[in-house]
């Protein structure tokens, strides 16, 4: 999947954490511009809210907290959504053609009317994305892919106040990062992600795997058992006739005993 | 003198029909769901979405049916003995033209173990199949491991039906009558399962 995607028009998205103030303006433009229903929260003593992603809350602002031995605390933001994988889980397992899909900009997208509803997306994703909401049919972020069409910036990045959210062509984004001295997060792992992510600290401090992959369970059925099983299916097929035309059938005739001597085939 | 003799009764026959019909509808219902390359399968449904629905109504009738038919053959088919063991060696002479003659009982040791398979692999596509149909019920780890358990049985699950299907019709001329019509000539059961023959007469003189 991920040789598909070419360099230069791959789009992607910044994520500058070390400029972003926890406003949350972005998580209200998304949910506005998708036109998705307020959900009533709960307080659980943290900035953040919801606390997880919702079947209505296509990207969500994390609150990292974390302490030295010294008793420096360092407070973290971190904006979760899709990440646009370049070798994409939900891509793998979609058994619906264009249900989930690629746009030749690299981003991932979904078509709910194509969406069959068997989640397989879900446990397919190594970041925990895709909710699926009371109509049974795969949500999350795609980049606002009804403005890019329309040539303008997701309503994320157009609401961001302090450009902790850019939008743009994905290898001018890692390279500004890196011209910063900043790491990209994977930024070779799961084919690149979409969404890149400037670095201050450890992956870890921010929430997420150190080295993201699919999980392995899904890579044996994808890679290992679907293949082999097409092979033994075909295989046994071709054994079974090579048997036929070899050893042949186990032949009893009627020819002798009580039977009376008549001839069966 | 009667040629032939009863080899499965009648409810044994709708009960093997039973599991055959719902393994054949969750074929085919379900190889769209294990790739994209078999997409094509979901038409004969209308749709992935009514795939599912009729995958998981086949899904229980198999499960009942084939657990029921693995109770009523289970004590011809979870037992082994020296018999078996002499059969095994040669591979019940499938390796070779010779005509050779096993004294096994009911069910030879190869249909034995797959009998034995058939309920292990119906009870994993069972319980992987209850965690599949709504997996956001358990956690991811679960979840995963159960779409590639599935996956797994299924293609263990084709091989061996393959095999089955072969020795139990054109392998073995005279085996399907069993399944249709319930009796088998004398003269196959003689060849194939001498001691069950035996005690068959045994029992009906």
């Amino acid at each position: 999947m991920s040789e598909m995607l070419s360099g230069s028009t791959r789009l992607g998205f910044l994520v500058d954490s070390s400029r972003c103030l926890g406003c949350r303006s972005c998580q209200v433009a998304c949910q506005q511009w998708n036109k998705l229903e307020a959900e009533q929260t709960t307080n659980k003593g943290s900035f953040q809210n919801p606390q997880e992603l919702t079947p209505l809350l296509y990207n969500l602002i994390r609150f990292e907290e974390s302490a030295d031995a010294a008793g420096n605390v360092t407070w973290r933001f971190l904006s979760r959504r899709c990440m646009h994988c370049g070798d994409a889980g939900c891509l793998k397992v979609c058994p619906s053609p264009g249900a989930l899909f690629r746009t030749k900009d690299g981003i991932v997208g979904y078509d709910k009317e194509k969406c069959i509803s068997c989640k397989y997306c879900v446990s397919a994703c190594p970041f925990n994305i895709p909710r699926y909401g009371s109509d049974e049919k795969v949500a999350k972020c795609n980049l606002c892919l009804d403005r890019l069409a329309a040539g303008m910036a997701p309503a994320c990045a157009k609401a961001c106040p302090t450009e902790t959210l850019k939008f743009g062509v994905r290898s001018e984004l890692v390279a500004k990062v890196k011209a910063a001295g900043k790491t990209v997060y994977a930024e070779t792992e799961l084919g690149g992600l979409g969404v890149v992510y400037a670095m201050e600290g450890k992956p870890e401090e921010y929430g997420l795997p150190a080295k993201p992959s699919i999980p392995l369970s899904i890579f044996l059925w994808k890679d290992v058992i679907k293949p082999l099983g097409i092979l033994g299916f075909w295989g046994s097929i071709g054994a079974i006739l090579l048997h036929y035309v070899t050893v042949g059938p186990k032949r009893i005739e009627d020819d002798h005993g009580d039977t009376g001597g008549t001839s069966h085939e | 003198m009667n040629k032939t003799i009863e080899r499965f009764s009648t409810s044994q026959r709708v009960l093997h029909w039973c599991v055959t019909v719902s393994f054949f509808t969750l074929l085919l219902s379900g190889l769209g769901l294990f790739s994209r390359l078999f997409h094509g399968y979901f038409s004969l449904f209308g749709g992935g979405e009514t795939a599912i629905i009729v995958h998981k109504i086949a899904g229980i009738l198999f499960f009942g049916s084939s657990l029921c038919l693995f109770l009523a053959m289970r004590r011809d088919t979870t037992s082994f003995d020296s018999g078996d063991l002499t059969w095994f060696k040669s591979a019940g002479g499938y390796l070779t033209r010779e005509e050779m003659t096993f004294d096994v009982g009911k069910f030879n040791p190869g249909q034995k173990i797959f009998s034995i398979f058939t309920a292990a692999a119906t009870v994993i596509l069972g319980i992987t199949g209850a965690i599949i149909w709504a997996p956001l019920h358990y956690p991811r780890f679960i979840a995963q491991f159960s779409l590639m358990l599935h996956g797994l049985m299924f293609v263990c699950a084709i091989m061996f039906v393959l095999v089955h299907i072969y020795l139990g019709t054109i392998g073995n001329p005279g085996t399907l009558e069993s399944m249709l019509w319930g009796n088998v000539r004398k003269n196959w059961a003689r060849h194939h399962h001498p001691r069950w023959y035996r005690e068959k007469v045994k029992g009906e003189g």
